[in-house]
């Protein structure tokens, strides 16, 4: 009992969706037909691996660990990898004429020129996509201890998703 | 007396009636008030004593404001990148991804309840509390959070001795701020904000935001995370506003009873 216990959380963990259904479904054929032979039982008593899958699929699906490291390690930032040269979708949070302020859930937002091509529907509020060149814009100078920073990533605009400007 | 009276009788006597007038002088050092967890609060003292707010370890529930998943989405573990680090700084930092760092959210959480106790504590002794931040593009955000718990916010050029020279700036005796909060510590990316060194000669306790590029020293309650993003900054105002009216919510409350 406890080595199929164990057999299956490992499967539910890393197996792929299809597999966890294939014995849902199965496990559902045999409950009914249980419960066509014993119709006087409302509840059958299961034992072994349906009782412990019935227990896995009623449990209420909570995310496995929520400490900092787990959220860290399966955030979109830890996804990127390497940033440079990655397409990223951002929002046009603030506009100052031509320069069109875009923030792509980093920390620093990025400044881009408005384009040429279909340039009225940039407006506050359009998705955009863009890719990334450098996630902030700092360089160490010579003579400097420290880098100096600019507080800006810096992407180059590849074109609009979604704007509130096309309906 | 007793020393004499010990020194007459025979050994095995000694030993016994000294442990025993050990064991009373030991008792007799005790408190004499019953032990709060095994006999649960008999006398008024008692319950003054356990409800009496600095001896709570946290009573306004300010830990209950935030989570880390919070934190985590509000950005507040991003960090600058390595070049720009203060040596400082190192204690707080969880490690660096493709040389930027990342807090680690579990000290930052810690730093930030402490942080959020001690304003909780001032606004319910009616301290003033002063908003401090020089992010041009989040100042008027500093500026109503201080309005909307009736404290005060100062985000423009600080001119120098406001805390040091105030009988001359202002003209005559001025009662500075209990409390300063930081919302970030820098004035630009190179030098430091006077006021929080101004707050450290006028032994104002100040809490501060402190960036992987910011000095964490002079600062009473230092709170390592992102100062740049505007959701991280919000995310800070609201709980310093939250604690803040916490604080003062009680006080109204001890006030009226």
């Amino acid at each position: 009992m406890s080595l199929k216990n164990i057999i299956f959380t490992r499967l539910r963990n890393f197996a792929p969706a299809s597999i966890y259904c294939y014995d849902c479904v199965l496990l559902k054929h045999h409950f009914s037909t249980v419960s066509d032979s014993k119709k006087a039982d409302s509840e059958e008593k299961l034992s072994g691996f349906a009782k412990s899958l019935l227990k896995f699929s009623e449990s209420n699906d909570t995310p496995q660990t929520k400490t900092f490291a787990s959220l860290l390690r399966n955030s979109k930032f830890i996804d990127l990898g390497d940033p440079k040269n990655k397409i990223v979708e951002g929002t046009i949070y603030h506009i100052v004429n031509d320069d069109l302020y875009i923030d792509f859930g980093w920390k620093f937002h990025c400044v881009c020129p408005r384009p040429a091509k279909r340039g009225t529907e940039y407006v506050r509020g359009a998705t955009v996509k863009l890719r990334v060149n450098d996630l902030e814009l700092s360089s160490r100078f010579l003579g400097a201890t420290k880098d100096l920073t600019l507080l800006e990533a810096d992407c180059t605009l590849l074109g609009i998703v979604n704007s509130p400007a096309r309906q | 007396m007793t020393l004499f009276i010990l020194r007459s009788l025979g050994s095995r006597a000694r030993t016994a009636i000294s442990e025993f007038s050990y064991e009373r002088s030991r008792r007799s050092r005790l408190s004499t008030k019953p032990n709060v967890r095994e006999e649960g609060l008999k006398s008024e003292t008692d319950i003054e004593t356990y409800l009496d707010p600095l001896k709570h370890p946290d009573y306004f529930k300010v830990h209950e404001l935030f989570t880390i998943s919070d934190l985590f989405e509000a950005r507040v573990h991003y960090g600058h990148k390595i070049g720009s680090l203060n040596e400082y700084m190192k204690p707080y930092i969880f490690g660096s991804r493709q040389d930027h760092l990342i807090f680690d959210l579990d000290i930052t959480a810690r730093h930030l309840r402490q942080a959020l106790n001690f304003t909780a504590h001032i606004a319910y002794q009616g301290g003033i509390i002063l908003f401090i931040s020089r992010n041009a593009q989040m100042a008027h955000t500093v500026e109503t959070t201080a309005l909307d718990c009736k404290e005060f916010a100062h985000t423009r050029y600080w001119r120098g001795g406001i805390f040091t020279n105030s009988q001359c700036i202002f003209g005559a005796t001025t009662r500075l701020p209990d409390l300063c909060i930081f919302l970030n510590t820098l004035n630009n990316i190179l030098t430091q904000h006077t006021a929080v060194v101004e707050a450290a000669k006028m032994n104002i306790p100040s809490v501060g935001i402190v960036d992987t590029n910011c000095n964490p020293l002079l600062l009473t309650y230092p709170v390592p995370g992102n100062d740049d993003t505007p959701c991280a900054i919000e995310l800070y105002c609201k709980l310093f506003k939250e604690a803040i009216l916490r604080g003062k919510e009680h006080r109204q409350k001890d006030i009226d009873q």
